[in-house]
């Protein structure tokens, strides 16, 4: 479950009334993305953060005190280079803007509630959900449901259309941002929820076990195929949530892929490697891996070149799959295959910085 | 050195005949190596004494697929009788290649889903 619904959850329990603090936009150098979450409990209960701490989460929650006594949102700008630490060197140099919204949990109207209890919804049913929000106005919303479910309103049909389209894009890319719609008029802030990333191994073999184990402790759904009974076992994966044995291109044929969906194949065999890649790549998951040497990749890629599987599909496929951190033992392999899947997935190299 | 694989073998692995799966098989049955990971599926359509129709699906090593391919065609249009009396010698020799004793288990696992597939209809 998403951090944000255990977040609210802990809230209706204890709290009346909260303050939401959601980063919309960020300019320069960020801990965090757009979308990162805190809220301020009338009662004083703090969760989340919109930055890695330190003094710009203490503004925030001096602003939110301030939206819970006036009960109005607020769109804070808060430039980090201005703070005391830039001047002696420790402070990020970028600016963020923070949108404080109020929310009454005891109200039978509590719309924003209400709103996420519907983003839930959807997710639970493996659809993402956008929230677009007038930064103008933000009780202007729309709720928009992977698969075309549209409620509330920014205003007006014309810009509700607009954001539509945006948010399927960004639904897409499974990124929240801020996009000016009208003619670059009206910022409007996209917050992008979905179901959580998913690994799928194909070969329950040794580096499956550490892989399924780490992806666990990642937050991913995990699942595990083979043909192999005797390998595909609980007491070997006793943290995967699926465990599917049967042919595992026909089993792989039954799963979705979405853009938050990372495939790993494990079983170094090519009777495996080949049917289940002619599946796999075809359905563009976020990351498909293949354990293997160079020598062994270019051998399954002319395979199935020759097979007439499009070369755009076969340059997604990373083998040897993982970072090169000269990982050597199973976990090893399984941290740096990880390393990588997650690396692809931000559109970052996996280099030093 | 002569090639490992005969032409036959290469080319049903590369070009599998009657692939796939039948809307209403007769009969089916799927087996396994357990250690391997070779799986195969047998799906027929039978009419009194013949099979008129079989499906072979699987992941499996190119022995394996060649056999089940190569078994497909052998016994489509053909008596059931004649088909249960196919023995694995046959079947090997079909394939045209020098079959190492340990992996003759890979020839014959498509002929084990074909047998117990038939066995299954004689129990209905």
């Amino acid at each position: 479950m998403e951090e944000l619904f255990e977040d609210i959850e802990k809230l209706v329990r204890t709290e009346k009334r909260v303050a939401m603090a959601t980063l919309v936009a960020t300019r320069g150098t960020s801990p965090k993305r757009e979308g990162a979450k805190m809220w301020v409990g009338e009662e004083g209960r703090i969760l989340g953060s919109v930055t890695i701490g330190g003094c710009v989460d203490a503004r925030v929650i001096a602003e939110s005190e301030r939206v819970l006594s006036s009960f109005e949102s607020r769109l804070v700008e808060m430039k980090l280079a201005n703070e005391d630490a830039w001047e002696i060197g420790f402070s990020c140099a970028g600016d963020l803007d923070v949108l404080i919204e109020p929310i009454d949990l005891t109200s039978s109207n509590a719309n924003l509630f209400d709103l996420y209890q519907s983003v839930r919804k959807a997710i639970d049913g493996g659809r993402s959900a956008v929230i677009a929000t007038s930064l103008k106005d933000s009780s202007f919303k729309l709720l928009i449901v992977e698969g075309g479910e549209v409620s509330g309103t920014l205003g007006t049909p014309e810009l509700d259309r607009e954001a539509q389209t945006v948010a399927t894009e960004l639904m897409r890319k499974r990124s929240s941002g801020t996009v000016s719609l009208a003619n670059d008029s009206l910022p409007v802030f996209f917050e992008v929820h979905g179901p959580p990333p998913a690994l799928i191994v194909f070969g329950a073999g040794h580096v499956a076990m550490p892989l399924i184990s780490l992806a666990h402790d990642l937050g991913l759904k995990t699942v595990v195929v083979d043909g192999r009974p005797r390998f595909a076992t609980r007491e070997r994966f006793p943290d995967v949530d699926e465990l599917l044995i049967g042919i595992p291109s026909e089993i792989a044929e039954t799963l979705a892929y979405t853009s938050s969906t990372f495939v790993v194949l494990t079983a170094h065999d090519y009777k495996y490697d080949l049917p289940v890649l002619r599946v796999v790549l075809p359905a563009q998951p976020a990351y498909v891996g293949l354990l293997g040497s160079k020598r062994r990749g270019k051998a399954i890629r002319e395979f199935l070149k020759d097979g007439g599987m499009d070369e755009t599909l076969l340059e997604q496929l990373h083998v040897p799959t993982g970072l090169d951190i000269g990982a050597d033992t199973a976990p090893e392999i399984a941290l740096s295959i990880l390393a990588e899947a997650v690396a692809i997935k931000s559109g970052k190299s996996g280099r030093r910085t | 050195m002569p090639a490992l694989y005969s032409d036959v073998l290469l080319d049903h692995f590369r070009h599998p005949r009657n692939y796939g799966s039948l809307v209403a098989p007769d009969v089916s049955s799927e087996k396994f190596n357990p250690l391997c990971g070779d799986r195969i599926r047998i799906e027929l359509k039978l009419n009194q004494t013949i099979i008129t129709e079989a499906r072979f699906k699987g992941d499996a090593c190119a022995i394996s697929t060649a056999a089940a391919s190569l078994l497909t065609e052998l016994i489509t249009g053909t008596q059931i009788e004649a088909v249960a009396a196919l023995t694995g010698d046959q079947l090997i020799a079909a394939l045209e290649s020098n079959i190492q004793p340990a992996r003759i288990q890979c020839a014959l696992l498509p002929l084990e889903a074909l047998r117990a597939a038939l066995s299954e209809r004689r129990t209905v």
